[in-house]
């Protein structure tokens, strides 16, 4: 059952109401209710659009490639939506957006519209806000969607849930394999492209990319050669991506099981944490535990019991905001 | 999860003075804040866009070209014509004593001439943004 203020909210994004599709993106970011329930309105008419990952070390040229890339689709006609997502601080739960700055040509393109998002410490990686985002960009009329992630770790795993395609951006300075084996960025990663090929070795350092893709990982995965900075090698990426785009896109039925498990874990870890956090008792364990009268592994083990015991297991659900 | 303030520190026009601008930048996400910061000689047009896309809260121009009386005109009739005029609007940078009145005149909601401690322009967004 859909609120009329969801409804109405919804059709505005429809027709192409930029100010509430950007509210509306807050809303979810927020985790309020309405947003959810304008998301319920527009999802069944998503899944057009061609999502594109990008992800990759910092300073690798994620940005630049992007925005050439942004603005190549632009020259074949298509509108495309950007989602650029940089780590919010630990220590002061604050964020400072850099990304825009190195989309200097897409942000001066009046069709493209560029969000910056902050990562926020969801648990669940930053799927469920970029996911909202992503169909409210696409009931925009966006085609193409470009969603920026940073570093390692949860957030790319993250954002392989969350695209059709995933580009992992590489530079010749690298490290070794065992460097890209812990980094899991060529786990995920549909594309590879090696940019700043302009560095000193950069076509050894391909060439090793090379063996160690069909080699080590028996992957077919195309090498893509760039030097962003110059434009060069970024319409060898677009022929690729549309290539990608052309063969269809298919819901991986297997991506969306993991994406709804990470939303629950989301809801229900992030909300489990902030209680145990606040029951005083935890406190009185933990000292225990300091002064090893306890170890961890019973701690956990009761705080769950009594937890659980106490029927507060309903706490732990969706709350209403 | 907690709201969080989102504000965009904009560069209008010629000045080319940004240190300011990102030291503030870099006390508000310091402070827990999420703040975007345009770069340097956006048009008013480009901030209103900027500010609509990302759904600040807080718009903060710094001005050091002493065009502040122009400018913040244009973002406060631009902000109207676009219904976004709940977005909160502080200037600061080289900001003359007897400009300051005027400027709250045309809705702006804090004044920071240069020299103004961060403290202060911290507490004032975080009341700005209570109302």
């Amino acid at each position: 059952m859909l609120n009329e203020r969801a409804k109405i909210l919804a059709e505005k994004i429809s027709s192409g109401d930029e100010i509430t599709a950007s509210r509306v993106i807050s809303m979810i970011e927020n985790g309020e209710d309405i947003g959810f329930e304008v998301l319920s309105a527009i999802y069944p008419s998503t899944g057009r659009a061609f999502r594109i990952g990008i992800t990759g070390s910092p300073g690798s040229g994620k940005s630049t490639i992007i925005d050439r890339l942004a603005i190549s689709y632009v020259k074949i006609g298509k509108k495309v939506g950007i989602i650029a997502i940089d780590p919010t601080s630990i220590k002061s739960k604050g964020a400072l957006f850099g990304d825009r700055l190195r989309l200097k040509s897409a942000e001066k393109v009046e069709g493209i519209f560029i969000r910056s998002m902050a990562h926020r410490g969801f648990l669940g990686g930053i799927a469920k806000a970029a996911l909202g985002a992503e169909c409210v960009l696409e009931a925009l009329g966006k085609e193409i969607i470009i969603v920026e992630s940073v570093g390692v770790g949860q957030t790319e795993l993250s954002i392989s849930l969350i695209s059709d395609v995933v580009v992992t951006v590489l530079t010749p300075d690298f490290g070794d394999e065992i460097q890209l084996m812990k980094a899991n960025l060529l786990d995920i990663g549909d594309v590879v492209v090696m940019n700043k090929m302009d560095l000193k070795g950069a076509e050894e350092k391909a060439k090793d990319l090379t063996t160690y893709l069909y080699d080590i990982k028996k992957e077919n995965l195309p090498i893509i050669k760039t030097i962003a900075s110059r434009g060069e090698g970024i319409e060898d990426l677009l022929s690729i991506l549309e290539e990608k785009r052309k063969k269809g896109i298919g819901d991986d039925k297997k991506k969306l099981k993991e994406l709804v498990l990470a939303f629950l874990r989301e809801e229900l870890m992030g909300n489990l944490e902030r209680l145990i956090e606040e029951d005083p008792q935890f406190d009185e364990l933990l000292k225990k535990v300091e002064k090893r009268n306890l170890d961890p592994y019973s701690l956990a083990k009761t705080i769950l019991t009594s937890f659980f015991k106490n029927g507060r297991a309903e706490e732990c659900i969706w709350k209403k905001k | 999860m907690e709201k969080k303030i989102k504000v965009l520190i904009a560069k209008p026009g010629l000045d080319g003075h940004d240190r300011g601008a990102k030291v503030v930048a870099l006390a508000l996400k310091e402070a827990g804040m999420e703040v975007i910061y345009t770069g340097l000689h956006k048009t008013i047009d480009q901030i209103v866009n900027i500010a609509i896309q990302e759904d600040v809260d807080i718009i903060g121009l710094s001005i050091m070209s002493g065009a502040h009386i122009p400018l913040t005109r244009k973002l406060m009739e631009k902000l109207r014509e676009k219904g976004i005029q709940d977005k909160k609007v502080f200037v600061g940078g080289v900001i003359p004593t007897r400009d300051i009145e005027k400027l709250k005149e045309m809705g702006v909601k804090g004044v920071f001439p240069g020299g103004t401690p961060i403290d202060e322009i911290i507490s004032a967004i975080k009341e700005a943004q209570k109302e």
